[in-house]
């Protein structure tokens, strides 16, 4: 712990560096002053554990997470679901004129995003990022294994709100389902905008607000029910409207989000928590309960299956996914006009197609 | 023939990639990083921390770096 800490203590060390240094390197480092949310490096190089305002997630404990999911893919082979998400982001790529010779794949469901590139987008160069060393093990594994040697692929073991990549160096940023688990997810939208080269994508899916809404009730009322209280079981998830300010935040131009919701059927809640083990997406709170009571667990499959249960007797979980798209300015992009340099004013306008709006 | 080219990425894997070599820097400072070939790990001078390589992955997660101790008292020193 002392370790950490002294370790984010460098960075002001390095303020007080940077300042006699050259203007060069002063420039970037401003630049990554700009990422903080919290005003962390303020003051005189006094720097507070970490950049985030609020830590809710447990970042070493999603390190494990994807450590055991790593293991766990390994055995099952099928995952629609994320191959259908992983699916839907490349295939924006299609849409684009441009190519993108060098791509940076940020966690999440990296193996899938790898395997279903299919030659879009004219990658030539893929960096694959995760937090979680076996994952990015059993990546490279899979790839010797299916000898395709058409994308030049290098690994790198690295964290999402700590980017270790250098300025306007790629063209293209994916993450597929991976920022919804990191603290300070406008740092780290803002970090992939200055990595990006100028007119360079950057593309990313996360879990929305409706996701598992059947899991978040059954959990509620199972614990209301047997222990009296409740504990936080799902973590807070960003909604559509959150996703455009983000964007716009992060300085991206020409912002796009959408929305889809998939409904996946499990057999059990059981299976869906397996599932969710192998997604690597199980409880990752700060705040989280460490005990589960295997009363509790019970009554949340019985209120789960008899509450939302099909015909069929299978039962359904949603997962909503909120597609973020934003291109890192360039000059070629539609800018908005200067202030007073309009040619038609509004009573004009208003005089034209008056009196079909009033206001 | 595919284990046998397995092996010797594996040996090999002390180099560092040359795409990944253009684009690293540290996570912490964004300055560029320093292939230590004593240590076999990356080294951000500015702020004295090296990063090991596992397998001839780089791994640069902040967590996973260590603080070179002698190297941050003349640095300390140089900037006074």
């Amino acid at each position: 712990m002392r370790r950490i800490n002294s370790m984010y203590g460098r960075i002001g060390m390095l303020r007080r560096v940077s300042e006699k240094l050259t203007k060069q390197s002063s420039d970037t480092f401003l630049a990554s002053h700009s990422f903080s949310t919290h005003g962390g490096y303020g003051g005189d190089g006094e720097l507070q554990q970490n950049n985030s305002k609020v830590k809710i997630f447990d970042r070493d404990l999603k390190r494990i997470h994807r450590d055991r999911a790593a293991w766990l893919s390994s055995r099952h082979k099928n995952n629609s679901f994320v191959d259908a998400v992983a699916d839907n982001l490349l295939d924006r790529l299609e849409d684009c004129k441009k190519s993108f010779p060098t791509a940076l794949c940020l966690g999440g469901s990296l193996g899938a995003v790898k395997r279903l590139i299919r030659g879009r987008g004219g990658i030539e160069k893929l960096i694959m990022m995760d937090t979680s060393y076996d994952m990015i093990k059993s990546c490279r594994d899979a790839h010797e294994d299916t000898l395709d040697n058409s994308i030049e692929t290098s690994y790198l073991v690295g964290d999402e709100e700590f980017l270790p990549i250098k300025e306007s160096s790629v063209d293209l940023i994916i993450s597929s389902l991976g920022l919804h688990w990191t603290n300070d997810l406008p740092g780290s939208m803002i970090q992939c905008k200055l990595a990006l080269k100028p007119d360079g994508l950057f593309l990313a899916a996360i879990l929305g607000g409706e996701t598992l809404k059947e899991l978040r009730i059954a959990c509620t009322l199972a614990h209301m029910e047997r222990e009296g209280g409740i504990s936080p079981r799902l973590s807070p998830l960003a909604q559509v409207r959150d996703a455009g300010n983000l964007l716009t935040r992060a300085g991206f131009s020409l912002p796009g989000v959408d929305v889809d919701e998939y409904v996946v059927k499990y057999k059990s809640a059981l299976d869906l928590i397996e599932h969710l083990r192998a997604m690597g997406e199980t409880n990752g709170l700060l705040e989280r309960n460490k005990i589960l009571n295997r009363e509790t667990a019970l009554a949340t499959a019985a209120i789960y299956d008899s509450m939302f249960a099909t015909e069929d007797g299978t039962i359904p979980a949603t997962f909503q996914v909120i597609y973020m798209t934003g291109w890192r300015e360039h000059s070629s992009h539609q800018q908005a006009k200067r202030r007073g340099s309009a040619t038609v004013s509004f009573r004009d306008l208003h005089k034209q197609f008056g009196g079909q709006s009033e206001s | 023939m595919v284990r046998l080219s397995r092996v010797l990425l594996k040996d090999a894997g002390n180099v560092i990639d040359k795409t990944l070599s253009e684009i690293l820097v540290c996570p912490l400072s964004k300055q560029p990083l320093r292939f230590c070939e004593k240590t076999k790990s990356l080294v951000s001078d500015t702020i004295g921390v090296s990063f090991p390589m596992k397998g001839g992955i780089p791994c640069l997660v902040p967590k996973d770096g260590k603080i070179l101790e002698e190297e941050s008292e003349a640095s300390k020193k140089n900037i006074k």
